[in-house]
């Protein structure tokens, strides 16, 4: 049974979904509790983004553990430009916030990269199969409950 | 001619960071954007019907441009936090952004005296038009509007929808007009803005 990251999403500055993809193989009926707990996820992010409005310099990108659900724990990352990264968890093992930076950074990174592409239409949904491979790649990245995270096998 | 070999970067391109050092990062050469900008200009003039079409076109692909310089430059500058005051906005596209397309920052940033949703950016000589002299037939048009349409899409991406327009005013003591590029936001921000005010105070 595959454990980690289980589902990534691209929100943009509208709130409309750009980008929604499951990690595990997954049923339609799979994809539609995704899409909802994704879109709770934006409410959170609202109230993250509204809390902050005191002191001018904590408008930070990373908004850190949005809310625990049943069986994921929800990550948000808010760029610049209002897109929203959500990242769904399945781990019950405590999770370090470095790692999840880690893999949401490299997100952004790889966002910025397909945006850069001059026919790329801002807002619609991303389709192109070199961002998806790239994303399984990243994704890979994230250790896997009982894999090490030095890289050291046992 | 030296035929050499194009410089390896180790990093992918969008991880390297901003660095303060002008001869490490990588330039266009003028000339090769010069050329290419009076190509362009000569291709929309054949296309357009009217002068208003013309600045259009022009000004729609600075914004596409705007948009994707404001996903780069915000997350290449590790240290940059999202704004919410138009001023934050203003003055990082006055200072980083500026500096970032064309190697200096603007020359003046200033807010208007009637209402204050009206600012105003000064360049003294702006990069694009450098090389483009407009006939007396064309009169109205601005080759600055490129950078107009840059700015409109960085501000629309950044939440801020405004309209953005690039107008020549001659000086006395300089050769060249200066580009004043006159930014007019909407009353949404306008209002989000004086909200955010009375959240802060009260």
């Amino acid at each position: 049974m595959k454990m980690g990251i289980t589902c990534v999403a691209f929100i943009g500055p509208q709130n409309n979904p750009m980008y929604l993809r499951s990690m595990d193989p997954a049923t339609d009926d799979h994809y539609l509790k995704l899409h909802y707990i994704v879109h709770c996820a934006l409410d959170a992010v609202e109230e993250k983004v509204l809390l902050k409005r005191g002191p001018s310099d904590s408008q930070d990108v990373y908004l850190g553990l949005l809310y625990p659900t049943e069986d994921y724990r929800v990550y948000g990352y808010l760029t610049n430009t209002h897109v929203k990264i959500i990242l769904l968890l399945d781990d019950e093992a405590p999770i370090k916030d470095e790692a999840v930076l880690r893999v949401l950074r490299r997100l952004h990174s790889l966002y910025v990269d397909t945006t850069s592409n001059p026919f790329h239409k801002f807002g619609l949904p991303i389709t192109s199969p070199r961002f998806d491979a790239q994303l399984e790649q990243i994704v890979a990245l994230y250790p896997r409950p009982g894999a090490s995270l030095g890289g050291f096998t046992t | 001619m030296n035929a050499r070999q194009p410089p390896k970067h180790s990093l992918n391109i969008v991880d390297r960071p901003l660095s303060k050092n002008r001869s490490e990062v990588p330039t266009v050469s003028l000339s090769a954007f010069a050329y290419l900008f009076s190509e362009y200009i000569q291709y929309l003039v054949d296309r357009a019907n009217s002068i208003s079409e013309l600045e259009d076109r022009l000004e729609k692909v600075g914004f596409e441009v705007g948009l994707r310089v404001l996903e780069l430059l915000s997350y290449r500058d590790k240290v940059l936090r999202r704004k919410t005051d138009v001023l934050d906005i203003l003055r990082f596209i006055h200072g980083p952004a500026w500096q970032y397309l064309f190697g200096k920052t603007a020359d003046d940033l200033q807010q208007a005296a009637n209402g204050d949703d009206e600012y105003y950016i000064r360049d003294y000589d702006l990069l694009v038009s450098r090389y483009i002299s407009v006939p007396r037939s064309y009169e109205p048009f601005n080759p600055g509007t490129l950078a107009a349409g840059i700015m409109r899409g960085m501000l629309d991406s950044a939440g801020f929808p405004a309209r953005v327009t690039a107008h020549f005013v001659s000086h006395k003591d300089r050769q060249r007009p200066i580009t004043t590029f006159m930014i007019k936001l909407e009353p949404s921000v306008m209002q989000r803005q004086a909200y955010l005010e009375a959240a802060k105070k009260g």
